[in-house]
C-alpha cells in the first residue's frame, strides 16, 4: 500500500481497525483525542463500534466486558484519564482479559500539562492498579512503529490473556509522520471459547464459561496469582524487545531511552560522532519486559565508563537500569518533565559532563 | 508566477492538511515581495505544532504574529485574543488568518463573521491528498462544505499541499498538482498556489504548472530536527 501522511493518533487508530479491533470505547483527553476524533469518521465505514464513555472509569469496564465476552477491544487515554482506569485494568488482569490500552503520556502529577512527557513510566510498567499484576509494555519511536506495535499488540494481547500497554509520549500522538500499513493481517481474535462468554450456539462444548477476578477462597486466590506470575515470567522470556545505535563503536557513554526521547538521543549521538566521541545506545522497545540482559551487556564492555538513562521523567527508569547493570557501571540521568523535550544540544552537553 | 493575494486571506482545510506551515511560509515569501504581512493564530483545536512555534523568527522578519498570551500558550483553551478584530479593522497589506483544522476549527471564524463583512476576504482551502479523508475529489468537497458551514464563509481558491513531510518525491509534487488543478476545476475555483519542499527545488521543473509555487521552508518539526531558517 501506498504511503499516507498521518498523525499518530489517526495511525493507532487505523491500525486498530486494520488489525481487525472494531470496538472502541473511551473519553477524550489532550493530547490523545484525534484516536477519537477518527474513529468517529471511520468505525461506521468498518461496520465497528465507537462509544464515549461518561468517564474512563466507565470506560475501564467497557472495555472488560467487550473482552469478557470475546471481542477484540481497545481505548486510549492520556495520563490523568489512565489513572481512572487502574481499576478496570486491575480487575481486567485479575480476570485474565485480553485488550490494548493506549496511553499518549502528557506532564504531571494531577493535572500537569498538555505537553509531552514520560513520567508515567512507573504507572505502566510496575504499578498500573492494585494487586500483583503487569502489562506488557511497548514503547514505540516512530508513528510507523506505532502502527506496527499496536498490530502486534492485539495477538500478544489475546496469547497472554492480559493487558498489553502502548505507552508513546505526546509527540508520538501529535507528530506527522509518512506511514505504511502492512496486508494480510490475522484479524479474527484466537479462539476463546475456553474462557470468554461468547455464548453457547457456536460452543464446542457444554463448559459455561465465568470471567470474574473474586477468589474468595485464599487457596484459589494464590493459585489465581501463581497463574498471573507464571504469564509474566514467559513474558520475560519471550517478549524483549529493544534496538541498538552506534553500539558497534567503541563508546565511552551508553545511553539508554526509549520513545521520541531516543530520536532526539540518536541526532546528539550522529553530532558527538562527528566530533570524534562515541556514544552508543540500546532503546528499549518493551518497557516490561525490561531488557536487562542487553543493558547489561552492552554496559559491560571495557570501553564503556557510564550509563546515562535519559528520559521525558525524573529518573522513572534510572532503577530499572541500575537493577539490570547490577553495580557495573554508575548510572546517570538526565531529562526534563514540564513539556519541553530535552533538545540534542541538551543532551550533547550533558554527556559531556560525564567524559 | 506570483502569488496574487491581499487583505484578508483566512487558511482552512483538514485537520493536519499543513495549513500552519503554508500560512507561515505564505507570510514570509509575501513579506520579501515587500508587503505588510500580519499573522494571527486561530488554531483553538490543535495542541501542538501551532504557528506560535515559528513566532521568533517571524517577528525577527519583521511580521506581526498575533497569538494569546504567552501564559497561555501551552493551553488546550479555545482563546480568541481581541487583537484579531483589531487586525482585520486596520488591514495590514496582507493579514493572515491560520485557522484550525475541519469544522471545528473553522468555527472561530463564524464568530469573526461580522467583522469580515464588507472587507476583502479570500477563504482558502488546502489539500494534501496524501492525508486521510482528502484523498478524493469527493471527501475534498466534503470537507469544503462541512468548513463553509461552520465558518458561514464560502471558499474563494484552493492550495495545493501534497506532501508526505521528508519523504515527499518530485512525482508527488506532480501528482499533487494534477490533483488541486482537478478538484479545483471541480468547484470552480482558481488554484491559488500549490507549495513544494524548499529541498526538491532543483528537481522540479515550475514550468509545468499554471499556478504560483510557494517553496515551504519546514518549520514544525519534532525536537530532534531543526526547522529550515526563514531568513
Amino acid at each position: 500500500m501506498a504511503k499516507v501522511l498521518m498523525k499518530g493518533n489517526e495511525a493507532i487508530a487505523e491500525a486498530a481497525i486494520r488489525s481487525g479491533c472494531l470496538n472502541y470505547f473511551a473519553y477524550p483527553i489532550t493530547p490523545q483525542s484525534e484516536v477519537a476524533e477518527y474513529l468517529v469518521r471511520r468505525m461506521p465505514e468498518v461496520g465497528g463500534v465507537f462509544l464515549q464513555g461518561e468517564s474512563e472509569v466507565a470506560v475501564s469496564y467497557m472495555i472488560f466486558g467487550a473482552s469478557a465476552a470475546g471481542a477484540r477491544v481497545f481505548t486510549t487515554s492520556s495520563s490523568p484519564g489512565i489513572s481512572l482506569m487502574s481499576e478496570g485494568i486491575s480487575y481486567m488482569a485479575g480476570a485474565q482479559c485480553p485488550a490494548v490500552i493506549v496511553n499518549i503520556m502528557r506532564g504531571g502529577p494531577g493535572l500537569g500539562g498538555i505537553l509531552p512527557s514520560q513520567a508515567d513510566y512507573f504507572q505502566a510498567t510496575k504499578s498500573m492498579g492494585h494487586g500483583d499484576f503487569r502489562l506488557l509494555v511497548l514503547a514505540p519511536a516512530s508513528v510507523q512503529e506505532a502502527v506496527e506495535m499496536m498490530m502486534d499488540a492485539f495477538p500478544l494481547a489475546e496469547k497472554y490473556r492480559n493487558p498489553v500497554m502502548i505507552l508513546g509520549d505526546g509527540l508520538i500522538g501529535q507528530m506527522m509522520e509518512p506511514v505504511e500499513f502492512p496486508e494480510g493481517l490475522k484479524k479474527e481474535p484466537l479462539n476463546n471459547d475456553a474462557w470468554a462468554t461468547s455464548g453457547m450456539d457456536t460452543r464446542k462444548s457444554n463448559q459455561r464459561n465465568l470471567v470474574k477476578s473474586l477468589f474468595l477462597d485464599p487457596e484459589a486466590l494464590n493459585n489465581n496469582n501463581l497463574t498471573l506470575k507464571a504469564k509474566y515470567d514467559k513474558m520475560k522470556q519471550e517478549e524483549v524487545r529493544f534496538e541498538d545505535y552506534n553500539t558497534d563503536a567503541p563508546y565511552k557513554v551508553l545511553i539508554v531511552s526509549y520513545g521520541t526521547m531516543s530520536r532526539v538521543c540518536r541526532t546528539a549521538i550522529d553530532t558527538m560522532k562527528s566530533q570524534g566521541v562515541e556514544v552508543g545506545m540500546v532503546r528499549p522497545q518493551s518497557l516490561f519486559p525490561f531488557p536487562e540482559d542487553r543493558v547489561r551487556e552492552a554496559a559491560d564492555v571495557p570501553h564503556c565508563s557510564v550509563v546515562a538513562s535519559i528520559e521525558m521523567s525524573m529518573g522513572q527508569m534510572v532503577e530499572d537500569i541500575e537493577r539490570s547493570v547490577q553495580g557495573k557501571k554508575p548510572v546517570k540521568w538526565f531529562g526534563k518533565c514540564g513539556g519541553d523535550v530535552p533538545t540534542p544540544e541538551e543532551v550533547v552537553d550533558f554527556v559531556h559532563t560525564l567524559l | 508566477m506570483k502569488i496574487d493575494l491581499d487583505g484578508i486571506v483566512v487558511v482552512t482545510g483538514n485537520y493536519g492538511s499543513g495549513k500552519t506551515e503554508v500560512s507561515v511560509n505564505l507570510a514570509v515569501d509575501r513579506k520579501t515581495n515587500g508587503m505588510d504581512v500580519r499573522l494571527a493564530d486561530l488554531d483553538l483545536v490543535n495542541p501542538y505544532f501551532r504557528s506560535r512555534e515559528a513566532r521568533h523568527q517571524l517577528r525577527d522578519l519583521g511580521i506581526d504574529v498575533i497569538l494569546p498570551h504567552e501564559q497561555y500558550m501551552t493551553a488546550d483553551l479555545p482563546i480568541l485574543v481581541p487583537e484579531v478584530a483589531g487586525a482585520i479593522r486596520e488591514q495590514a497589506a496582507l493579514v493572515i488568518l491560520d485557522a484550525g483544522g475541519d469544522n471545528v476549527g473553522a468555527t472561530v471564524l463564524a464568530a469573526l463573521a461580522d467583522r469580515l463583512r464588507d472587507v476583502n476576504v479570500n477563504m482558502l482551502q488546502v489539500v494534501n491528498p496524501f492525508r486521510p479523508f482528502t484523498d478524493s475529489i469527493a471527501a475534498c468537497k466534503k470537507i469544503k462544505t462541512e468548513i463553509e458551514t461552520a465558518a458561514k464563509m464560502k471558499m474563494t481558491g484552493i492550495v495545493g499541499n501534497a506532501n508526505l513531510i521528508d519523504d515527499t518525491s518530485a512525482e508527488d509534487i506532480y501528482e499533487g498538482y494534477d490533483f488541486a488543478l482537478e478538484y479545483a476545476r471541480e468547484c470552480g475555483l482558481k488554484l491559488e498556489f500549490i507549495t513544494m519542499p524548499e529541498i526538491l527545488k532543483t528537481k522540479i521543473d515550475i514550468r509545468h504548472f499554471s499556478c504560483p509555487v510557494l517553496s515551504i521552508k519546514r518549520q514544525l518539526v519534532p525536537p530532534w530536527k531543526t526547522a529550515v531558517s526563514l531568513t
